[in-house]
């Protein structure tokens, strides 16, 4: 070919033909314990990455007891019946992988990724520490130790202070009114008893799924899971206790104040929907449109118009709980007032007008092309994977919401925004210098300035 | 041209006529195309008193060129399915896009309009606003950050006056301040020319008809004139520097680090596995020894930079609240001195070089980090093959190995320091 015209130099070529892309087959299948299963074999090298999730994510913490299910989960491989905690990290690194053991809002994860010529070796360890996880007195002690020197180091992050903020002010009370590390007090509580309690309860093969995802042989797979899992058993565990928002009338703003702050941690939103909601996919359409990709509406306005940000985003959480809805900005302080007011017009603007047919276009091709970028990776088959078995949804539920985002229709979008949006009732947090930013907020809501060791205290104020 | 056979990834390696260097390596498994191109200069290629121009430039590269309007790149990307970002690093700058395979066209036509056609659209606005959202980009990853300022005091005591590596990527605050449209114009015409890069494409696509795609968008584009010499002399001088920092933390941290030899050279290969053999995994002689036996750490990783001029052997470690640093500092150094006899044992080799291995499968996963990895190995070693070779390099070190950078290259004489600790 020739070098390109002037003509075709001057406009955005026009696209080739577009390559079909279906979501990668797997099979899923319950074990007669209960244990959700999994599988998918798919071609990216000679990895396999393993994920168990049990039912014990920090949304069953009552406040009392706030971190147990992220330190539960973090003990888990430090110590079983048969191994000790460096038995077991030796076994890990002998075979070159690599293993976690975390909890977030909604689960407990084992993770393991290895090569997979070492698949058998990989999940019998993973099987025995998730059946005889052994909780040593001494390994508490250390991490419970451990724990409470990350939450001192907490107090110095901006963004870990807005998010208790922004927390202690939606969920008083509550599982999600605190950090899922725990706070300082509940964390120097806890002890063996309450963490072998909770593992008991709900650790076991009921509510928990099994994610097997890379270079597989199915045969093999099902082969070691039967070996590794076939006798793991147990009863029923506990459903998370219910969690309520705080009723709110008008919008209240929190300061965290940060004399000596370089630059403002922003924080603004309201309670929302849980993962299972029916409407929590065309709400990531909306939430795409208003701040999920750098051509938001927010985004742009924020950082390529004011100036004032590094970068603007939003987000609905995928918890399973009614998590938060939120748009968080690091912005100079001298720009918080105008960039709230900006934030707060962009939500009201969703209700008002509907989106413009191009936009909303646009929003839905990036959302579908994306797609298969997030399955470049076996982790990112498995993280899909995993959510289908987390909030129960069904085999063909990619394939099915793909066509949702399709037949989305701008009033759809506002009828949307009205019912899930609530731009004057909100929580707005701003962690940065108060004297600079208590001028600049005054007129959006009751505020309250707190110091930051009372982060999460600033929510239980009256209205 | 030259064909590579290799056993998984097909590679083929074009050079332009105005030097513009193509990779590709076709891979269906997925619809996408992973565009990334390298252009060889960074924050070295910069002068005091304009530090950060590298970075800002790159800021100032997605804000449109002749035919592409201010936000147009990420909107032109994005609303066909991509992503799209760029990055600045003390060697080199990258740009990126991940396109539905179809679209390969339109990443070919963005990245050829701004490295031919860029100046037209250049003007002080854009320029003013970019500048306010890198020093927003600054303050949220420096300034306001804890630990934030501890690897620019690193730096500032590792290297003498002058030396490139001296200042920040992302540059000091008043010189970003300062940076003006001539600097902008300069520094474009000086360095992003196609003899000054590397285009990679990884994906789903034909390695003919995409090389056909390449020459029609970027063979009219021409060549740069000469660019100015890095300087960058070293003295062999004594370090042993402690420096002290106070800082608005929880925690006392500290960062120790020791000049090394550049990225490509056997003895960075060895310092690599090192590090990893120090921190890497919970039997590690670091993490075992700081976090699980004396328990006066929540935290230690070590890890050598991939960089071209001069590289460095880092050890970051955050203590407990009441953690004496040189209490910690002492356990580094025995530990590197360990290493120095000898004594390091066969199976934290093996481990290292285990863990390595996997995470360098990792790595390959994806069709956007490969690109990087390839446009990386064909502007460092003009070598893109290295992308399978690469982890070779590791396999036939010895503890004798490892035991000679110890001693040659990581000894206290040699070490700088920099303790964050609690106002």
């Amino acid at each position: 070919m020739d070098n390109v015209t002037e003509d075709m130099r001057s406009k955005p070529p026009i696209p080739a033909q577009v390559i079909p892309f279906s979501f990668p087959s797997f099979e899923h299948f319950h074990l007669a314990s209960g244990l959700e299963v999994y599988l998918a074999s798919i071609d990216r090298g000679p990895l396999v990455s393993l994920h168990l999730a049990c039912p014990a994510g920090a949304w069953h913490d009552s406040p009392k007891v706030a971190g147990r299910a992220t330190l539960a989960a973090e003990l888990l491989d430090e110590g079983t019946y048969d191994l000790t905690a460096m038995e077991i990290a030796a076994r890990i690194d002998s075979l070159g992988g690599f293993l976690s053991s975390q909890a977030d809002w909604n689960a407990s994860w084992l993770s393991i990724s290895l090569l997979s010529k070492h698949l058998e070796p990989g999940l019998d360890l993973l099987a025995q520490i998730v059946t005889g996880a052994a909780f040593p007195d001494a390994e508490v002690a250390r991490l419970r130790q451990q724990r409470l020197a990350n939450l001192q180091r907490r107090a110095a992050q901006p963004s870990s202070l807005a998010a208790d903020a922004l927390a202690g002010a939606l969920y008083p009370g509550t599982a999600y009114g605190q950090p899922a590390m725990g706070t300082r007090d509940a964390v120097k509580a806890l002890g063996r008893s309450e963490l072998v309690d909770f593992y008991r309860q709900q650790f076991t093969p009921r509510g928990s799924v099994l994610i097997l995802a890379g270079d597989l042989d199915l045969t093999a797979a099902n082969r070691a899971i039967e070996r590794g899992l076939g006798g793991w058993s147990g009863g029923q565990p506990l459903a998370a206790g219910s969690i309520q928002s705080r009723a709110q009338e008008e919008t209240r703003v929190i300061i965290v104040d940060r004399p000596e702050a370089a630059q403002t941690a922003l924080r603004i939103g309201h309670a929302s929907i849980p993962r299972t909601h029916p409407e929590y996919v065309p709400l990531q359409v909306l939430n795409s449109l208003l701040g999920g990709k750098f051509t938001s509406r927010i985004n742009l306005s924020l950082r390529e118009e004011l100036g004032i940000t590094y970068g603007a985003s939003s987000s609905f959480s995928p918890r399973l709980g009614p998590g938060p809805f939120q748009v968080a900005a690091d912005v100079e302080t001298d720009g918080v007032g105008i960039g709230t007011r900006e934030i707060i017009r962009q939500l009201h603007r969703l209700q008002d007008e509907s989106v413009d047919e191009v936009e909303l276009q646009d929003t839905k091709t990036y959302l579908l092309g994306v797609f298969p970028y997030s399955l470049q990776r076996i982790d990112g088959l498995a993280s899909r994977l995993a959510d289908l078995g987390i909030a129960s949804l069904p085999d063909d539920y990619f394939d099915q919401q793909l066509a949702v985002v399709r037949s989305l229709r701008p009033e759809a979008i506002q009828m949307l925004a009205k019912q899930h949006l609530h731009p004057t009732r909100l929580a707005v947090v701003a962690v940065g210098p108060a004297d600079k930013l208590q001028p600049q907020l005054e007129g959006f809501g009751r505020i309250s300035i707190v110091p930051p060791s009372e982060v999460l205290q600033a929510g239980l104020g009256p209205d | 041209m030259t064909a590579v056979t290799s056993a998984r990834f097909p590679i083929e390696r074009h050079t332009l006529d105005n030097g513009l260097r193509v990779v590709l390596q076709p891979d269906s498994s997925l619809p996408l195309v992973a565009v990334n191109l390298w252009y060889h200069v960074g924050s070295k290629n910069e002068v005091p008193g304009r530090t950060g121009l590298a970075h800002l430039f790159e800021h100032m590269l997605f804000q449109g060129s002749q035919y592409v309007g201010k936000n147009d790149h990420f909107r032109l990307v994005q609303q066909v399915g991509g992503v799209a970002n760029g990055s600045t690093w003390f060697d080199r700058t990258n740009y990126y896009e991940t396109l539905p395979a179809h679209c390969l066209s339109l990443g070919l036509w963005l990245e050829s309009d701004r490295m031919g056609f860029f100046l037209p659209a250049l003007d002080a606005e854009k320029l003013e606003n970019q500048r306010e959202v890198v020093m927003n980009e600054r303050r949220q990853g420096v300034d306001n950050q804890p630990y934030g300022q501890a690897f620019e005091r690193l730096n500032e005591t590792l290297f003498p006056s002058g030396h490139p590596y001296r200042w920040p990527v992302i540059g000091y605050m008043d010189d970003i301040a300062a940076a003006d449209l001539e600097d902008v114009e300069v520094f474009f015409r000086t360095f992003y020319t196609p003899d000054n890069a590397v285009l990679t494409l990884a994906g789903h696509f034909d390695p003919d008809q995409a090389l056909k795609l390449v020459e029609s968008y970027f063979g009219s584009i021409p060549r740069g004139g000469a660019r100015p010499e890095v300087v960058a002399s070293l003295p062999d001088e004594p370090l042993g520097q402690v420096v002290t920092l106070d800082d608005d933390v929880q925690l006392p941290r500290v960062y120790t680090a020791f000049r090394l030899p550049s990225f490509g050279e056997p003895e960075w290969y060895s310092a690599d596995l090192l590090s990893a053999a120090l921190s890497g995994g919970k039997t590690s002689p670091l993490y075992s020894q700081l976090v699980y036996e004396r328990q006066i750490a929540q935290d230690v990783n070590a890890f050598v930079l991939p960089t071209e001029l001069v590289s460095s052997f880092v050890v970051v470690t955050t203590g407990r609240p009441d953690t004496e640093l040189a209490e910690v500092e002492e356990v580094v150094r025995d530990a590197i001195a360990t290493v120095a006899t000898g004594d390091l044992g066969r199976g934290d080799l093996d481990r290292a070089r285990n863990k390595l291995i996997t995470s360098y499968s990792d790595q390959l996963q994806a069709l956007d980090d490969r690109a990087d990895l390839l446009s990386m190995f064909t502007s460092y070693f003009d070598e893109p093959q290295r992308l399978e070779s690469e982890i070779d390099r590791y396999l036939d070190k010895t503890p004798e190995d490892l035991a000679t950078v110890a001693r040659n290259r990581l000894t206290p004489d040699k070490a700088v320091s920099i303790r964050v600790v609690p106002r």
